[in-house]
This record gives structure tokens, sequence and C-alpha cells, in this order.
């Protein structure tokens, strides 16, 4: 079964305010207001003197459980929102493969479903892992084929700063070290809904996408916990993604969940990280825990963009 | 006075219609008069950020804190609606 071996990201220590950010951005002072009152965005995080790949790096840098195991790693996914992020022929994921030991993966870009891409990196990751022709036996095989999936983007252009009177966006990076048959963070169901008709091109549809939004979420992460043969009840904390406060405060009344127990605490100050929103609240779940051994949670992310992917993934620590 | 029906200040939820319909109007550029009967989405169109920036001028207007985690769009169809939940969530900032 799918499995989160090992978890690790980096945010930048310096946050940059929103209102720094809104002349630059052309946003107004009644826009600025929203995302600081109901949005509940106070800052994001900036690393004007990291890279793409330095952002990537410093992630996995934190990953104790790569070192000496690099020959075990056959895959490297990147989860990227963005569907480009460098000129031609920079190829940052190629970079960090090369300086992490990992030149002999097999590395790819998943960005079709934009901030929900992470999720599906890591269902992909799995399913590869386990179609491996040197698959590990079961969780003692300790020398099992390893994959790697790395999340996190530079807040470069307008479009990946802040979205649509939505969400900013917050410079950082996470690595995952994903196995086929791990013992802990088990991947127990995802569920995910690929909707075209949402495609933003010409804004046509963008009222009817905040009318579904809420409830097209909620269905994939019900659905989710059907495949895991669970209820909400059974749920100890949601790791939602970072887009805003009022959004999963709205979300818990749908849900009727309480929102105590969904991990908002890294919105005010991080914002939405792109596809590492799962990766670091899972981080500061740990860190601080709120998830004890055997509890099950969910993780639930939004792509919006060229079409809109609602997704949900329910784990067993 | 709360109301039987709603325990909400009938005069507080009166001033917050009349700051609901007279900042919706403008919002939306309405030159005929928004009325309380009106339904908020299908008939004024009001997306969701709209919704909240009027929201927030509420707040301004009438020195207040509106609790927005309660609120259930389903349940807020009018504008009379919107304003009974205001009247009934909110605190003195």
């Amino acid at each position: 079964m799918t499995a989160l071996e090992a978890v690790s990201v980096y945010l930048p220590p310096v946050r940059t305010p929103i209102e720094s950010l809104a002349g630059p951005l052309g946003l107004t002072g009644m826009q600025v207001r929203l995302f600081r009152r109901f949005h509940g965005l106070r800052a994001v995080g900036r690393d004007p003197d990291t890279s793409l790949s330095g952002l990537l790096l410093k992630a996995a840098a934190g990953l104790d459980a790569l070192r000496g195991q690099e020959h075990r790693v056959r895959y490297v996914l990147y989860a990227r929102a963005m569907p480009v992020v460098a000129p031609y022929p920079v190829n940052p994921l190629h970079e960090v493969c090369s300086a992490l030991g990992l030149g002999h993966a097999l590395a790819l870009t998943v960005t079709q479903q934009s901030c929900a891409s992470g999720l599906l990196a890591i269902d992909m990751a799995g399913r590869l892992l386990a179609a491996d022709p040197d698959a590990a036996d079961g969780p003692d095989d300790q020398a099992g084929p390893l994959a790697l999936v790395l999340a996190g983007e530079k807040a470069f252009t307008h479009d990946a700063q802040v979205f649509a009177d939505t969400t900013f966006f917050g410079e950082g990076a996470s690595a995952c070290l994903v196995s086929a048959f791990g013992v802990r963070d088990r991947l127990l169901a995802y569920a995910s809904s690929v909707r075209g008709d949402f495609d933003s091109a010409t804004g046509e549809n963008d009222a009817r996408l905040q009318r579904e939004y809420r409830p097209l979420l909620a269905e994939v992460m019900l659905r989710a916990l059907a495949e895991a043969d669970l209820t909400l009840d059974d749920i100890r904390i949601i790791l939602p993604h970072n887009v805003n406060m009022v959004t999963w405060q709205r979300m818990c009344t749908l849900l009727k969940f309480p929102h105590e127990r969904v991990l908002l605490d890294n919105i005010p100050d991080t914002g939405h990280v792109f596809c590492a929103d799962l990766f670091v609240n899972y981080q500061t779940a740990c860190e601080r825990g709120l998830l004890q051994p055997g509890d099950r949670y969910l993780a639930a992310a939004v792509g919006a963009g060229g079409g809109a992917t609602f997704a949900a993934m329910v784990f067993e620590h | 006075m709360a109301t039987p029906e709603t325990g909400v200040d009938a005069e507080f939820r009166r001033s917050v219609a009349d700051t609901l319909t007279t900042t919706l109007a403008r919002l939306l550029d309405r030159p005929e008069p928004v009325t309380e009967d009106m339904r908020l989405m299908e008939e004024l169109g009001l997306s969701s950020t709209l919704a909240l920036e009027l929201l927030l001028e509420c707040e301004d207007r009438l020195e207040i804190l509106i609790d927005v985690e309660r609120m259930d769009q389903d349940q807020m169809k009018t504008v009379g609606d919107l304003a009974v939940f205001v009247a009934g969530n909110s605190r003195p900032s």
C-alpha cells in the first residue's frame, strides 16, 4: 500500500506582508482588506536569493531518510501548479536530480491538475512503484524501490503570486519519499474529480465555480472516505489546501466538521504554497503532536486554472 | 426589541438591511433600488467576492465584526435573509 516514508519542508525564514505586494500586483486597498479580514492572509514567503531548484534542494536537504538510499529511488515526480517555470533549456527538475545523486531515476513533472497535482503525484508514485519489476515484497522488504515527490514553486509572475481575489501564493518547497508497501502514513484512499468545464480562459465559468466549489470538494472528500470505509467521525484532522480561511470555515459548516480539527494555522503567514500545502501542513501536524499512530486524516486540494480538479486522500498515520 | 421568531433586535436588523440595500445598489451600479425580497445570486448576480466586499462595507458602516464562518449560503437566498444573519451573528468592533 502506498505510503509516505518521510517528509521534509522548506519555507523561507522571511515573510512579506501582503500590503507590500499590493502595489506591484495592482491590487486595490479594498482587495487587500478582504484578503486580511476574511481570507485571513497576512503574509507569504518570498526568497529572492533562492532559485526554484534551490528551493527544492533546501527541502530535500532535510530528508534524512534519503541519505544512503539514493540508489533505491526509481522515480522523481515534481508536482507543480504552473505549467511553465523556466526558459528552455533550463530544467530545474533535472538540476535537482543531478545534485541529489538521482540522475539514474526517471524524472517527470505532474502539472495537469494545477494545485491538486501534489495528491496526483503521490498516487502516481505509488502506482509506478507497485508496478515496478523490482517492487518490494511487502513492508518488511527494506530494499524495495522508492519515489521522491517534490513540490513547491517560485512566485515569479502575477498569476503565480495572487489568484483572483482568492489567495496569495507563497514560496516554499517539500520533498517526500514514497514507498509502495510502507507501514506509516499509509494511503487508504484517493478520490478526484477533474472538471474541464470550469475552464477559466473566458471567465464565463467563474461564478459557477464559486458556487459549486465547496460542494464539489466536499463530494470528493466524502467519496475518499467511503472508499476507505470510513466516515468523518473517524478522521482526527483535515489537512487542507491553504487557499484561505473563509473557504475552509464554510467547508466546516458544510461538512459539519469542527474547524478546530482543520489545520488552518499556516494560512495567515505562509499562504498557498502551490502543491506543497499538504506536506507543509503534515509537518506542522507532526511537530505539534496532532497525529498519533493509527490516526486517520484527510487531505484535500483544489487545482483551478485551465479547468478545475477537486481531490482528496485518506491516510493512516 | 428582539423579534420572537429570530431573537434578533428588530431595530438593528432594520439598520443592517438599510445598509445592505444601499451598499448593494452602489456595488452593483444599479440605478433601481435594491429591496429586501430580492434574491442575492439569482436576481442580483452577487458573486462570493462581491458578497465579502458587501460584508466588509457593512462592518465599516455599522462598526461591527461579522462571524462569516457561520454563514450558510444555502439558507441566505434574499437580502432580508442576509440582514437577519448579520444582525444575529455580529458583535461591536
